[in-house]
């Protein structure tokens, strides 16, 4: 079967190699929205060819980081492209595309989690401090200092891996905060938006994120170097 | 009297230097007595660089790609 022009363009997108630029060069710097309105209004292909581009490494790893599940966060990458596909129209343009988008991906992860039944046993990190009773460091920080070690040892693999698994070992409200902001780098106000907290309650979902990491980082790098 | 959990407290809006004048002069002033809190802001900053670095960490595969492709491909397959 003849393939169609839009079908050839998808094949060279979605079985590129990370990081090599297929999209037509006039659409690089087309904005996400003005992308979507010429796919509404002109079923332009080369336009969602370009939304794939951009979003579907974004949308796998915050599926993941909801999830902590390979084969789920394929399922929902699938899913937001389809429903990217179907439910264009109830983009109503209140807030970024990319707000929009990631509150789908994020609404389908949480929507697999219940299907599976896969609660996380929640521990809140709201009194995770790490100074004593009496709000001093003394003695908790100093003899695990591990910010002067060599970039070259900190960005190895096997340091990369400890990074990430710690990420991955935190609460899933505190982790889901902590990969969109810090992770991805994304402002506040975009956090709001796509998990629909208020800037400070994801602030102090962040706080405690920081704080239960870097401890957790100073205990692995403290047991690693020994 | 500023103390240890006041730089723990107060460190997000140092970090992002958000905190007023005031507040900075007084942590600003702990911080060069206590090689604690010294050691605390510097492994945060640590933290922040070395989290930033997980993006290039996790992407979508060649094979996950080339299965979104067909799925995709029989959705927009026109009529």
């Amino acid at each position: 079967m003849k393939e169609t022009g839009f079908l050839r363009k998808m094949i060279g997108t979605v079985t590129g190699q990370r990081g090599k630029e297929t999209s037509p060069p006039d659409l690089v710097n087309t904005t996400d929205e003005k992308l979507i309105e010429l796919f509404i209004s002109s079923k332009d292909e080369r336009a969602f060819e370009e939304i794939v581009n951009r979003y579907a490494d974004k949308i796998y790893r915050l599926a993941f980081k909801i999830t902590r599940d390979y084969y789920s966060a394929e399922e929902i990458l699938q899913e937001v492209f389809l429903t990217l596909i179907n439910k264009i129209d109830t983009f109503r343009g209140e807030s970024k595309f990319s707000s929009w988008l990631y509150r789908v991906t994020a609404n389908a992860a949480y929507m697999h989690l219940r299907a599976q039944k896969k609660y996380e046993n929640d521990v809140s990190l709201e009194d995770y401090v790490p100074y004593d009773e009496n709000g001093t460091l003394m003695g908790r920080i100093k003899a695990k200092d591990w910010s002067d070690k060599p970039d070259k040892a900190l960005l190895s693999e096997e340091a990369m891996e400890i990074i990430e698994k710690a990420v991955n070992e935190l609460p899933e409200p505190y982790r889901v905060v902590f990969h969109l902001r810090d992770v991805e780098g994304f402002s506040n106000q975009e956090v709001s938006e796509v998990l629909g907290l208020s800037v400070p309650a994801l602030k102090s979902r962040l706080h405690r994120a920081r704080l239960y990491l870097r401890d957790k980082l100073s205990d692995y790098f403290y047991e690693w170097s020994k | 009297m500023v103390m240890c959990k006041d730089v723990v407290e107060n460190i997000m809006g140092y970090i992002d230097a958000e905190l007023d004048d005031k507040t900075l002069e007084e942590l600003e002033k702990h911080l060069d007595e206590c090689p604690e809190c010294q050691v605390f802001v510097r492994t945060y900053r640590k933290m922040l660089e070395l989290t930033g670095k997980l993006r290039e960490r996790t992407f979508v595969t060649p094979e996950i790609r080339e299965r979104l492709k067909q799925l995709l491909k029989s959705k927009l397959k026109p009529n």
